[in-house]
């Protein structure tokens, strides 16, 4: 464990341990491109020079292991000027065209322009001209002037994913980043690639052009892709969610997530949602706020006896939601709809689970807990034996993870009362002819809660947006259905605004009669 | 309560001031009576004033020298507008070195406070402000401005052309 000293400040770093990571440790700044905690070191930004003590020329941070009582510092003059002629080296043929690149907002040139350049530049040779918009694969597209060549995408396809697509031809300034022939970046990890690209070399081809980073605002939450939990940033403005980045997590997923992750915040959009609660009688529909809904889906509740109720359940909702979901439906009916079962062991050894939920684990343990153990072939010979009267569904948010929706929903509906619940409309819920409720749900950008991962991990996340305002949780439907009214967050008292009523810099009265305006206002 | 006291001794010298008024407006009789040409009124419909060319009225879209619009949809404009009343839509272009471009630019011309922000923070002088003022509409459609509108109405004859060239840009080495 070798003491150096950062900028003055002693640390105290692992064996083996490089001078970036020190830095990283106390959180310092410095000026680096190709570096990434998460990918091997290559040291060919030369960004990041340090001055060490006792050592004449600087040498780079992120391929210098610290040694007991190294002193290093990046805020002498000779590496301030330093930092800024390397910039302009990666500048030289840098197109500089940030009014159309679709990072500009939240690009590492701009940022580090910005802190240590500041400069014009005195290259008068022209710039060398490379490929614009090259078609990478189905996800990415490719700026090859843009391409400060930190060689992190390379790195990222050799050590991470381990597909190898990418790597860097022909040489000097010349140097592109680039696919062989006929092979094109196509993994379940390419974008990825996107994220660490410091400059907007690699664009998404979801996100291009769509927005500008800086309408955006974001906001933690957790994957709902599959059971694994990434822990995500989900971007977002009043018109919707437009896409979705990894937050690094130790435990769970690095720094990386999966491509069919990032889709996911697509349904929660407004086109794909439920808007309005829907009551299909005898073929008619009649359009109704998703309270009334609920409301009126208690007095068909009411009316059934317990052992005709049957509640399905899927793992896309939070665990307070099964708490309450499971509180207020007595019956011991309750089914938990798995979909794919099979696949559910499937892991590619890096992210990517079988199990396309991001709750599963926590319904059955919700379900243990509540001592209630049923088999799905149950309520089929229910329904088909009219057993089962009554059957409300929590239906999953994403429908695309569930490849037998359309023959469930059918299979479902043969019941006398089905009530619905589901945040995205779906063309399968034609199959409702009559007596069924479909009730507006809250998607997981909506509502604050707690997913159980694969391993049993709790991961709680709050509320992002709203997209439907009038939709309602499970844990709100539940209330509302079994007859009761909705629990109300306690509010703490109001703070007073003022002990007295009175300013504390208030002036008095027999001191503003000394005031010179009121004084000799008689003479205005 | 203040008591501002009258001093009637004063105010007997106001018929002085009322001779002053009388001469300036006899003086501006005769005046517009033996040189018409330089009277300061306008018979307003039929008569109109121009304003100088720097004038900021209306928006104008610059166009290249092939006729296709300069903007290249970076929402530089809508983001420096203080009054949020540019609507841009950006799309990918087919020909690689232009990229990006806007398929819909729309300005409210009513919520549109005219200071000239959009104006200032465009870095390839793709909109201006013109010296068009007088722009009357019959329903509240006919003050949001379309792309074309922007860029090819009849008043611009076939559109301003923008000083920034790209393709001038590219042979010089930027």
């Amino acid at each position: 464990m070798p003491k150096c000293t950062i900028n003055g400040v002693d640390v105290e770093v692992k064996d083996g341990a490089t001078i970036m990571e020190a830095f990283y440790k106390l959180d310092q700044g410095i000026a680096h491109y190709c570096y990434h905690p998460g990918l091997s070191v290559a040291g060919v930004c030369r960004l990041c020079i340090v001055d060490i003590e006792g050592n004449p020329r600087p040498q780079i941070a992120c391929n210098t292991v610290v040694t007991e009582g190294m002193k290093v510092t990046n805020q002498s003059e000779k590496i301030k000027d330093g930092v800024k002629w390397v910039l302009d080296f990666h500048l030289i043929n840098h197109p500089l065209d940030c009014p159309v690149c679709d990072q500009a907002g939240e690009c590492g040139l701009q940022e580090q322009y910005m802190e240590y350049g500041k400069y014009n530049s005195e290259m008068a040779e022209p710039k060398v001209k490379k490929h614009k918009v090259v078609d990478l694969g189905p996800t990415v597209v490719l700026d090859s002037e843009r391409c400060v060549l930190c060689s992190r995408c390379v790195r990222f396809t050799d050590e991470v994913s381990k597909t190898n697509e990418l790597g860097l031809f022909n040489r000097g300034d010349k140097t592109e980043i680039g696919t062989f022939e006929g092979k094109e970046l196509n993994n379940k990890y390419s974008l990825n690639t996107v994220d660490i690209c410091p400059v907007g070399a690699l664009t998404s081809k979801d996100f291009r052009f769509r927005q500008r980073v800086w309408y955006l605002k974001n906001s933690e939450t957790v994957c709902t892709g599959c059971s694994t939990g990434c822990n995500v940033k989900v971007y977002y403005n009043k018109e919707g969610a437009f896409r979705v980045k990894p937050v690094y997590n130790e435990k769970v997923n690095g720094h990386w997530m999966c491509d069919e992750g990032r889709d996911i915040y697509k349904f929660v959009n407004i086109e794909h949602r439920q808007t309005v609660a829907q009551k299909i009688t005898a073929g008619k529909k009649s359009e109704m706020i998703p309270g009334q809904a609920a409301i009126e889906a208690h007095q068909v509740i009411k009316s059934t006896s317990e052992s005709n109720l049957a509640v399905v359940l899927t793992g896309q909702y939070t665990n307070e939601e099964y708490d309450a979901a499971l509180n207020n439906f007595k019956t011991k009916n309750i089914f938990h709809w798995k979909n794919k079962e099979e696949n559910w062991k499937d892991f590619d050894g890096l992210l990517i689970r079988g199990d396309k939920n991001p709750n599963s684990k926590g319904l059955e343990t919700a379900l243990s807990k509540a001592g209630i153990n049923t088999d799905w072939k149950d309520l089929e010979s229910g329904i088909n034996s009219g057993k089962f009267t009554t059957v409300v569904v929590a239906g999953p948010e994403n429908i695309k993870a569930y490849p037998y929706f359309d023959d469930r929903v059918k299979m479902i509906a043969k019941a006398k009362n089905v009530i619905w619940m589901t945040a995205c409309s779906n063309e399968s819920f034609k199959a409702f002819q009559n007596n069924a409720l479909i009730i507006p749900m809250k998607s997981y950008l909506e509502k604050a809660g707690t997913f159980t991962n694969h391993a049993g991990l709790d991961q709680s996340f709050k509320k992002a947006t709203t997209i439907v305002s009038h939709a309602l949780t499970l844990a709100e439907a539940s209330f509302l259905m079994t007859g009761q009214a909705l629990p109300m967050p306690a509010t703490a008292a109001a703070p007073k605004f003022m002990e007295h009523d009175r300013r504390t810099d208030q002036v008095m009265i027999e001191n503003r009669k000394k005031n010179e305006f009121v004084f000799k206002r008689g003479n205005l | 309560m203040s008591v501002v006291s009258n001093k009637p001794d004063k105010s007997h010298w106001y018929f002085i001031s009322i001779l002053g008024g009388l001469f300036i407006t006899a003086k501006h009789l005769i005046k517009n009576l033996l040189n018409k040409d330089k009277m300061m009124t306008l018979n307003y419909p039929e008569q109109k004033f121009e304003y100088s060319p720097r004038f900021k009225g209306n928006h104008v879209l610059t166009v290249k020298k092939d006729g296709a619009i300069r903007c290249t949809a970076c929402m530089l404009c809508a983001t420096n507008c203080p009054a949020e009343c540019i609507k841009i839509t950006a799309a990918e272009h087919n020909d690689p070195a232009v990229e990006k471009f806007p398929i819909a630019y729309e300005i409210d011309i009513l919520r549109c406070v005219f200071c000239g922000f959009c104006e200032e923070a465009c870095p390839v002088d793709a909109i201006r402000m013109g010296p068009e003022w007088q722009t009357p509409g019959l329903s509240g459609s006919a003050f949001t401005y379309d792309i074309n509108h922007l860029a090819y109405r009849p008043q611009l004859k076939g559109g301003v052309v923008s000083v920034v060239d790209e393709v001038e840009r590219h042979k010089s080495g930027i």
